[in-house]
């Protein structure tokens, strides 16, 4: 067994070193004020992490397609019905090329997110909590990257959630944050429910068609030849409502339509937060499942028309409300929800790779905005973008770290974003012709290209451009952020650059690449794998590099060089800007539906337990209260009363055990 | 060889038991108490006592398991009094008396 | 009547005797000194029935140790050593507790067979080895209680406690 081998084996210690941190910040606390309060301890093992990550991943590249699973059983049931040969729950590693992309993604955006912190986050209290569930974080989200069969992944998906929860509430004396906390976490579990209820249906499906998988623990590396055995129509309807559970699942922790809302509001978590978990990775997890549904379990062909609607409205839903959001966080906050639904729609059109690529793409250039917005916000105190203003000449980095994201996140040529977001739309347009129902998305997400660069050029121009700031001396009291801030800048902007074209280089295309290997996937699938498409739809492209250029033009012309573009006179503009700026009264009709629906049904459980239950108890209370009023006499508080009392019950109890006991079981007729 | 009447043995230790819960429930004095409830062990002493002397009466015990419980009783009646006597010098110190109707401040 | 028979019948008089005599004495010093003949009388029972060992743990333990803490208790929270114990009435409830119990456990006591029978004497070494080897927990046991009442009996009584 070579080196690379033997390192796959230990791909358990890649989410050991954060959990190893999370101890030791956990229960040292304060002690470790002199490490900027466990800071740095949560960067060292982040960091060792990461190389471990990394190793795991060159290892990936050298032998293309390997596939080690290390695992151990944790209990098994015996054969019953439905499961012929049992059902074992088994924990262990999975690496894979999919598994070692996503370790480079989430090692990499969570170490330099942690030496953010250190400078974004040094003048806040609280900070052993913060590092502490940061790196408990990092070991759920590579806990889900590195799970090799459903039920550990939805474990350390929920984890995931809660350290989410635990993250956006970090500031919970502020009841926005507090009440954004509990939104987040109750939004989500509405999907991780019906995921969890896919699971089951999937479970018991394929224990029918391959029991031997049911007996090894529904491994991932067994998986998809059931899928496959199953053959179309065979028990379609409950496979498409398993799969469509799982997108219910995914869409809640991908915050896409109709469960997006609570992104937005996370924001109101610290912005390292939202750029480690509410734009790179967790948020990403939603995706990540899209991709192990479809490579190891099957979508039958109505879900996979789900997953393309949900995922291509909900790109130019999130889109246009950016546009008219004031608050730069927020404003990124959609942009990773329409991008999240980029990915949604390619998974479902069947290129779960090209989806694929889009997340590690949109993870980098995501992060680096989120980190250039924090930058800001570190040096100005507000997230108004109207308050903002000619910051580029104060704070060049991050200005200049700003805008590679913002070119990334456009796909403008050669960033980072123009290869990814381009694949998706020329693979789409290429299964345009077999599937002609998926036009209206496309049209969608062509015309989210546009608004894109819009909203994040908006954004540019009215942070850092035109003269001075609108609120009078904020500019002036703006600085550059520390070199802890820099460098995390500096590197996600370098792979908001380049890191699109790492996919020409073949070692790191053959991550994309599952089906190299045949043991693991005994049908070979439709894969299109990410750097095919863009070289051969050249016209494709020029149209959304057209269209994304268009929409930095009009940003400028709007919002350019300080200026300020008044609101439209017409009524309907007005009244779409009304609306998008309401957020479509999404959050209103949630909330009429749990006032007029959950309302009454408490109504009716306020009445059962006022009169029904409280009377019962009432009555017992008055009847013991009665009771012990007559009791209370007894209590003297002399000690040989007691004793008197105990040595008369003694007595009593064996005149009831040797003479009273033996006459009744005697008058009863028993031996 | 002794030969002795069980069921004089018997008698009086349920005599001595008797007093002693006699004495437990009427005196006041802790002191008294106390001696009251060392006249209870000695009774529960000699019965097993008893048990090891006639060792065929006992379905429970063989004859050195009595002996032997007797000796750990007699350790046990010894850290008893001990107790008592630091409770007797506690309640006197704060009470003044050593009277245990005195000390009823578990009174309702 | 054998001369052993004698002998428990007297003793065993004694001891009831001395008991009632104890609790019912006015002198406090006189319960002590009726409580040490009554520790000796039980002795002279253990010696009676080949229990040579209990008996001399009997008079040190009893006689000696106990009746002596039991005087040094009324000693040190008495001003005058000499003074009359006002008896409180004897209750209904208590006498007919006492009366209860002893007629209970004689009827229950009665059921079995009575009668005459030889006393089983042990060997002291075998006894001695029995309660190191094959009873030792009771040791172990007896040993925890003695350190947790050392431990209760030292914070009852220790300085500037309210």
């Amino acid at each position: 067994m070579d080196f690379w081998t033997e390192l796959d084996q230990w791909a358990l210690l890649v989410p050991l070193f954060p959990a190893l941190a999370f101890v030791i910040i956990g229960s040292l606390g304060e002690r470790l004020k002199r490490f900027e309060h466990g800071g740095w301890v949560a960067v060292v093992f982040a960091g060792v992490s990461m190389v471990l990550g990394f190793l795991i991943a060159i290892g990936e590249m050298l032998g293309p397609g390997t596939y080690v699973d290390v695992h151990t059983t944790w209990f098994t049931i015996p054969s019953s019905t439905g499961f012929p040969k049992g059902f074992s729950l088994v924990m262990g590693t999975l690496v894979d090329p999919i598994s070692a992309l996503m370790l480079i993604v989430v090692t990499l955006v969570g170490f330099v997110v942690m030496l953010y912190s250190i400078g974004y986050m040094h003048r806040d209290t609280g900070l052993p909590r913060y590092y502490a569930i940061l790196s408990l974080f990092l070991t759920a989200m590579l806990g889900v990257v590195l799970a090799d069969n459903l039920l550990m992944f939805f474990l350390f998906w929920e984890l995931v959630g809660v350290c989410s929860y635990f993250l956006i509430g970090f500031y919970y004396a502020k009841p926005s944050a507090a009440s954004a906390a509990k939104q987040a976490f109750i939004v989500t579990r509405v999907g991780d429910v019906l995921f969890l209820a896919g699971i089951f249906i999937y479970f018991s499906i394929y224990a029918a068609v391959d029991p031997n998988w049911a007996a090894s623990g529904f491994l991932f590396t067994n998986g998809n030849s059931a899928f496959l055995n199953l053959g179309v129509g065979v028990n379609s309807n409950l496979l498409t409502l398993a799969g469509l559970f799982l997108l219910a699942g995914a869409a809640g922790k991908s915050a896409q339509f109709p469960l997006d809302s609570w992104l937005p509001d996370a924001m109101e978590g610290p912005t390292t937060v939202s750029a480690l978990i509410h734009a790179a990775t967790m948020v990403a997890a939603g995706v990540y499942l899209l991709v192990i549904g479809s490579l190891f379990l099957g979508f039958t062909s109505i879900d996979d028309f789900a997953i393309v609607a949900i995922g291509g409205f909900t790109t130019i839903w999130a889109a246009s409300m950016a546009c008219t959001h004031t608050d730069i966080k927020r404003v990124i906050a959609y942009s990773t929800v329409s991008q999240l639904g980029y990915m949604v729609l390619a998974v479902g059109a069947g290129f779960a790779m090209v989806g694929l690529f889009h997340l590690y793409t949109q993870a980098m250039f995501k992060a680096l905005l989120f980190l250039a917005a924090g930058s800001v916000i570190h040096a100005v105190t507000t997230q108004d973008l109207f308050k903002m203003g000619g910051l580029r000449k104060k704070m060049r980095y991050t200005a200049f770290a700003f805008l590679a994201g913002a070119f990334a996140l456009s796909g403008i040529p050669p960033f980072a974003g123009y290869w990814s977001k381009d694949d998706i739309l020329s693979s789409l347009y290429g299964q345009l012709a077999i599937h002609p129902e998926y036009w209206p998305f496309y049209l969608m997400a062509l015309a989210t290209v546009f608004l894109t660069s819009y909203y994040i050029f908006r954004a540019y121009f009215l942070a850092f451009e035109g003269p001075t700031s609108r609120e009078p001396g904020l500019a002036d009291h703006a600085h550059e952020s520390p070199w802890v801030m820099r460098v995390p800048m500096l590197i996600l902007s370098g792979m908001a650059i380049v890191g699109g074209m790492f996919v020409f280089i073949p070692g790191f295309a053959s991550l994309f690449d599952p089906a190299l290997t045949s043991a693991a996937f005994p049908v070979t699938l439709p894969l299109n794998i990410p750097p095919s498409y863009p070289l051969i739809d050249i016209e494709l492209s020029a149209i959304s590099v057209v269209l994304a250029v268009l929409g930095i033009l009009v940003a400028w012309r709007l919002w350019g060089n300080g200026r300020i573009a008044p609101l439209p006179k017409s009524q309907p503009a007005r009244a779409m800007h009304h609306l998008l700026a309401e957020r479509y009264y999404m959050k209103r009709a949630y909330d009429w539906i749990a006032a007029t629906g959950a309302y009454s049904v408490a109504r009716g459980a306020d009445f059962v337990d006022r009169f029904v239950i409280d009377g019962t108890v009432r009555g017992f209370e008055r009847t013991f209260a009665g009771l012990s009023q007559r009791m209370r006499k007894i209590q003297t508080g002399v000690v040989s009363d007691y004793a008197a009392y105990v040595i008369a019950g003694l007595i009593a109890l064996f005149v009831i055990v040797l003479f009273v006991a033996p006459w009744l079981v005697s008058k009863l007729g028993g031996g | 060889m002794t030969t002795l009447s069980i069921d004089g043995f018997i008698g009086l230790s349920i005599a001595l038991l008797a007093i002693s819960i006699f004495g437990i429930l009427t005196r006041r004095n802790f002191i008294l108490l106390l001696i009251s409830v060392e006249i209870g062990m000695n009774a529960a002493i000699l019965n097993f006592l008893f048990f090891a002397a006639f060792p065929n009466r006992s379905p429970f015990f063989d004859g050195l398991q009595g002996q032997s419980i007797a000796i750990v009783l007699v350790g046990l009646a010894a850290t008893e009094v001990a107790v008592g006597l630091a409770i007797v010098l506690a309640l006197n110190r704060l009470k003044g008396t050593i009277n245990v109707a005195e000390a009823s401040s578990l009174r309702e | 009547m054998s001369l052993e028979e004698l002998a428990f019948l007297v003793l065993a008089l004694v001891a009831v005797a001395t008991a009632l005599l104890a609790l019912f004495v006015r002198e406090l010093v006189h319960t002590i000194l009726w409580i040490g003949v009554f520790f000796v009388d039980l002795s002279a029972i253990y010696f009676l029935i080949d229990a040579p060992f209990l008996g001399v743990l009997q008079l040190g333990v009893y006689a000696g140790a106990v009746t002596i803490l039991l005087l040094f208790g009324i000693m040190v929270t008495r001003k005058r050593i000499f003074s009359r114990e006002a008896i409180t009435g004897i209750g209904a409830l208590p006498a007919a507790l006492a009366v209860a119990t002893f007629v209970f456990l004689a009827l229950v006591v009665g059921e079995f067979p009575g009668g005459e029978q030889a006393i089983t004497s042990y060997n002291v070494t075998d006894l001695s080895q029995a309660l190191f080897s094959q009873f030792g927990v009771y040791l172990l046991l007896l040993g925890l209680v003695m350190l947790g009442a050392l431990a209760g009996a030292i914070y009852l009584v220790r300085e500037g406690r309210e």
